[in-house]
């Protein structure tokens, strides 16, 4: 008799636009001596120079499960490749998933919860996208999937950094910043980054939601940037560093993160009810969120993060004596009107 | 009882006994003879037409014929994983799925081969009873083939979703398939006719025929799932029964075999039982072992075969 579950094999999906160095950093997983042994699923297998019969080759196939919910749209190719790795247990410790550039990471990050077996498999780690320094501004500009890349990210390797100025690099963090007030930007050259700040992140772990900064979020220009009639001069409330060009752009795809708080507690069942309501309604639009709620009468945290339509939350370990009460979340979409969520958001208090 | 140390793919009958495929690459048999067929995982298995030894697909993109003598290769996908393979005794074809494309090969002409080419990755493969036709899953449907056709147009059977396995009635009225979203899905080949068979818990990966083919027997339930299928409606109208129904469990594999009236299923705790469907009677062949069933086999003459995810392996003689 088998005692406990076997633990989940731990999935990072690496993502990035065409030529950002993702081919770099796999290769540095493949060959550095970290001690484990990594099964990589890649689409253009060719990349790779490796031979390793743990590099497995999947044509991009994106499902549409359950009548054609969006948000139960999966990588069809990914449910068959796991379910082949399985059987090889025992002789990797984590997977790899690399996605083509043009690649939403929706499908992919939610095949890892929509699929039964898959889900009862595997554990999606974190999304890390490999960012290009010099490039990227022109693709948030030309390219949607560059945006939501960046949007949906646990972790961003801002890549080729020797090639930009340091006023440029300001400009280029200040951009992915405001898409993606969540994620941790790490500058490196040639996709130098240390390993153990990309794998093993528990980004999608509501254990490991530790912290949430909205204040730091709000630093960034809010959603009404874009809105029709909004000026950008130096008057508008955010710093216009050089090589921001793409700014106009990435409002144009109306991406953004948008964080709420509250200092009083909240009443546990209307805000569970309306995180519902919100992501049913808005889900396709929602690519990320995270939150720590203060529940009324509850010594613990109530902890959430969401995926589109899919919503994860519990109660987490209790509040610290010394620990500031607050209730905060940070929702990354498209079109989000913060001023709708932060009144929706009040209207829970307990 | 037996234990492999690896994943076990498929367990199946030849003509000497039971066979095992496993995850490690190698084909066990219950003789003792073990082979290395392949360099990673067999991801599929099927008898070989002759009735001797095995055929399997596997990770390393290769399709090899395992008889405890040795292992031979039939042929080779080019490092693109072998995901499904069929046979017939009754034609003696043999077909397998790399990717998109399906390969026919007859075991008695070696020269023989066919290429059926598809918009999607192949997921499953059936030969209907006379091994005449092969049906083909994908997303979005299924297709249906004669198999010994170079070219040709293949009929169409278009049903929303991700379709997995698929397998013919012994009759060839009618054309099941298992589907991502926890369904079966059923066509009427008469006329196309579709056949929703809902209400599962969870993915089916077994679909079989018990008796003179009248009834239809699944996994992917707390028991095993029962649907008639006789008369011109086969399920249609009709309700399933499920057997063997034992809360908080499921069946993850069942058997049956052509002119048996006995059912074996296998549940995600290990265990293994058969059931007689004229009487009902359940019994039971293996404790809980913790890991989930993944292959299993029973014979007309009432043999019957398993295996487990952690390559706990067994057989017994029902009688």
């Amino acid at each position: 008799m088998k005692d406990a579950i076997p633990e989940p094999i731990p999935v990072t999906v690496l993502t990035g636009y065409l030529g950002a160095g993702k081919t770099t950093l796999l290769n540095r997983i493949l060959t550095e001596d970290h001690g484990k042994r990594y099964a990589v699923i890649v689409n253009e297998f060719g990349e790779i120079g490796i031979d390793n019969d743990l590099v497995v080759g999947a044509d991009e196939e994106v499902f549409e499960m359950n009548n054609g919910c969006v948000c139960c749209t999966v990588r069809g190719d990914l449910i068959r490749v796991v379910s082949g790795l399985m059987k090889r247990k025992g002789r990797f410790d984590a997977i790899v998933v690399e996605t083509t550039g043009l690649a939403d990471p929706g499908p992919v990050a939610q095949t890892f919860f929509v699929d039964d077996e898959v889900k009862a498999k595997t554990r999606l780690d974190s999304v890390t996208t490999v960012v290009d320094a010099r490039h990227v501004l022109d693709r948030l500009g030309d390219s949607r999937e560059a945006v939501e890349q960046i949007a949906f990210a646990d972790q961003i390797v801002l890549n080729k950094i020797d090639l930009v100025s340091p006023e440029a690099l300001a400009g280029v963090e200040a951009a992915l910043r405001r898409i993606n007030p969540l994620a941790p930007i790490h500058p490196v050259m040639r996709s130098a980054v240390a390993l153990d700040a990309i794998l093993d992140r528990g980004g999608f772990d509501l254990d490991r939601i530790s912290e949430l900064d909205p204040e730091f979020v709000n630093a960034s220009p809010g959603p009404t940037h874009g809105e029709p009639g909004h000026v950008h001069d130096e008057h508008c409330g955010h710093g216009h560093a050089h090589g921001d060009h793409a700014h106009d752009h990435v409002a144009e795809a109306g991406i953004a993160g948008v964080s709420l708080s509250l200092e009083r507690p909240l009443d546990g069942t209307k805000v569970t009810g309306w995180l519902n309501t919100l992501l049913a309604e808005r889900g396709p639009d929602i690519l990320r969120a995270k939150g720590i709620i203060e529940v009324k009468g509850e010594e613990r945290r109530l902890v959430f993060q969401a995926v589109h339509m899919i919503l994860e939350g519990d109660l987490q370990r209790p509040w610290r004596p010394d620990e500031r009460r607050w209730s905060r979340m940070v929702f990354i979409g498209r079109n989000l009107d913060a001023a709708e969520l932060q009144r929706g958001f009040e209207a829970c208090a307990g | 009882m037996v234990s492999f140390d690896a994943y076990v793919t498929a367990a199946l009958f030849d003509r000497t006994g039971a066979v095992w495929a496993l995850g490690d690459g190698t084909v066990r048999f219950e003789g003792g003879a073990g082979v290395e067929a392949h360099e990673g995982a067999v991801l599929c298995a099927a008898p070989h037409p002759s009735g001797e030894g095995v055929i399997t697909g596997g990770d390393d993109g290769r399709l090899m014929w395992s008889r405890p003598s040795g292992a031979v290769q039939l042929a080779d996908a080019g490092g693109r994983w072998i995901d499904a393979v069929a046979s017939s005794a009754a034609s003696g074809l043999m077909a397998y799925a790399a990717g998109r494309e399906v390969r026919m090969l007859d075991a008695a002409d070696p020269g023989f081969s066919r290429s059926f080419g598809h918009g999607r990755t192949v997921a499953g493969l059936a030969f209907d009873a006379k091994g005449r036709r092969l049906a083909t899953a994908t997303y979005g449907g299924a297709r249906l083939w004669w198999a010994r056709i170079a070219e040709q147009k293949p009929v169409e059977l278009r049903w929303a979703g991700s379709h997995l396995d698929c397998a013919f009635s012994p009759d060839g009225r009618f054309l099941f398939s298992s589907m991502g979203e926890n369904a079966l899905h059923g066509w009427r080949l008469s006329d196309g006719k579709d056949m929703r068979m809902g209400g599962y818990p969870s993915k089916v990966r077994s679909l079989t025929f018990p008796g003179k083919g009248q009834l239809l027997v699944t996994s992917g339930a707390p028991g095993a799932v029962v649907w008639p299928i006789a008369g011109p409606n086969g399920p249609m109208g009709k309700e399933a029964a499920e057997i063997g129904y034992t809360e908080g469990r499921l069946v993850t594999r069942a058997a049956a075999a052509e002119g048996s009236g006995v059912i074996a299923a296998g549940c995600d705790d290990g265990r293994v039982w058969t059931a007689d469907l004229a009487s009902r009677g359940v019994r039971h062949w293996r404790e809980p072992s913790g890991s989930p069933v993944s292959a299993l086999a029973i014979t007309r003459a009432g043999r019957l075969a398993w295996g487990d995810e952690d390559g706990g392996a067994g057989t017994a003689a029902l009688a």
